[in-house]
């Protein structure tokens, strides 16, 4: 299907996720393509509902972030505030009719933490059971990169 | 300072339903502290009512602007370059600040998206509470800094009503019972005498009853050359 194959995802990482350094988040790129925006951020901490919602706006179907596991924080409390913030986000797309799901946050596992690439894959098969974002029209989704 | 919490979207939606451009403008005082209406709340709603009319196929232009204070012309001024392209203004200040967008700008409609709550203290991350009334005659003094009127369910000024148990409210158990807050704390400084004065009925023509109250201090004013 033309808009399986259209579908993006935009992932948010924290950059203590193992496996997550520069060369295999190119080799993560290279294998999906277009379809998986990765925004590697220092700590999930950082992250705001509007990064969520300004990716859904402007180019992908689904917004997620790939967290540490609860209590492996580096700077303690991150990874809760993130969720929070993910909650944030879902409240308010599902008030505009948007499905709560087209947000979401995956955390690591505590023990023996997987490395991004099977995290990745993971919330990629958990999207792919959504339809394409109402929001996006055809002209939104061939501009390819995010602004 | 002031709080205010953002009306529900489907609100907003049908006051700027009609408009086809839209300035949304947040401020960043006191409804930037609440968390309701600063720069990152006045993004996300932007974006959310952009979404929400690009699923229903409308073609309107909502763009985002934050304001250092929005109830102070001399900052609401910034707006004379751009209001121009809008047909509408969303609001993201408290009442003052609405409707000092309005004063200035009377062809516009300005449109509010918070409803404006309380004179709050920030007691804790996420947490405001009500601590005054804005009486227009503080009498902090005579009740060891708690306020009857604002922390009291009763609004007593001589006295608890009796039926405070273990220095809980009665008509909310949740809150503490203002005043044995304020016996404990004038006890602690030896100023219990202030309480044998009867508090005659509050005054409440400072606060209401000849329309909107107004602050004149000649010092601060514009001084004619």
């Amino acid at each position: 299907m033309t808009d399986k194959r259209q579908f993006t995802l935009a992932l948010f990482y924290c950059q203590n996720i193992p496996e997550s350094s520069l060369p295999e988040r190119q080799a993560l790129e290279e294998a999906y393509g277009p379809s998986l925006k990765l925004f590697p951020i220092p700590c999930t901490g950082r992250l705001e509902p509007l990064h969520l919602l300004r990716a859904l706006e402007e180019f992908a179907d689904a917004a997620y972030v790939i967290a540490c596991p609860g209590g492996a924080c580096r700077y303690f409390e991150g990874n809760l505030r993130a969720r929070k913030r993910v909650g944030v986000a879902g409240d308010l797309i599902s008030a505009i009719g948007l499905e709560r799901e087209r947000v979401g946050l995956v955390a690591n596992e505590d023990g023996d933490p997987k490395p991004l690439a099977t995290l990745a894959r993971e919330v990629m098969d958990r999207v792919a059971l959504l339809e394409p974002s109402p929001v996006l029209n055809k002209k939104d989704r061939q501009k390819g990169d995010p602004p | 300072m002031i709080t205010a919490e953002q009306k529900p979207i489907e609100e907003i939606r049908e006051m700027i339903g009609p408009y086809k451009r839209v300035l949304v403008v947040g401020c960043g005082s006191c409804v930037a502290e609440c968390a309701a209406g600063g720069e990152k709340e006045t993004g996300m709603l932007a974006s959310a009512l952009r979404m929400a009319a690009k699923m229903e196929g409308r073609e309107v232009l909502i763009e985002e602007i934050t304001l250092d204070r929005q109830c102070v012309k001399d900052f609401v001024i910034q707006l004379d370059e751009v209001i121009d392209q809008y047909d509408a203004v969303l609001s993201l200040g408290c009442g003052a600040g609405v409707q000092a967008v309005a004063e200035m700008y009377p062809e516009l409609p300005i449109i509010p998206a918070l409803n404006t709550e309380f004179l709050g203290e920030t007691r804790d991350q996420g947490l405001w509470v009500e601590n005054c009334v804005g009486c227009g005659d503080c009498m902090l003094y005579f009740f060891g800094g708690i306020c009857p009127l604002a922390r009291c369910s009763k609004q007593l000024l001589n006295g608890p009503c009796g039926g405070s148990m273990d220095g809980r409210c009665e008509i909310n158990p949740d809150l503490p019972c203002a005043w044995q807050l304020i016996i404990d704390r004038l006890e602690r400084f030896d100023a219990l005498d202030r309480l044998e004065r009867i508090y005659p009925p509050k005054a409440w023509s400072k606060k209401q009853g000849r329309g909107p109250r107004k602050i004149i201090r000649e010092d601060q004013q514009r001084v004619e050359v």
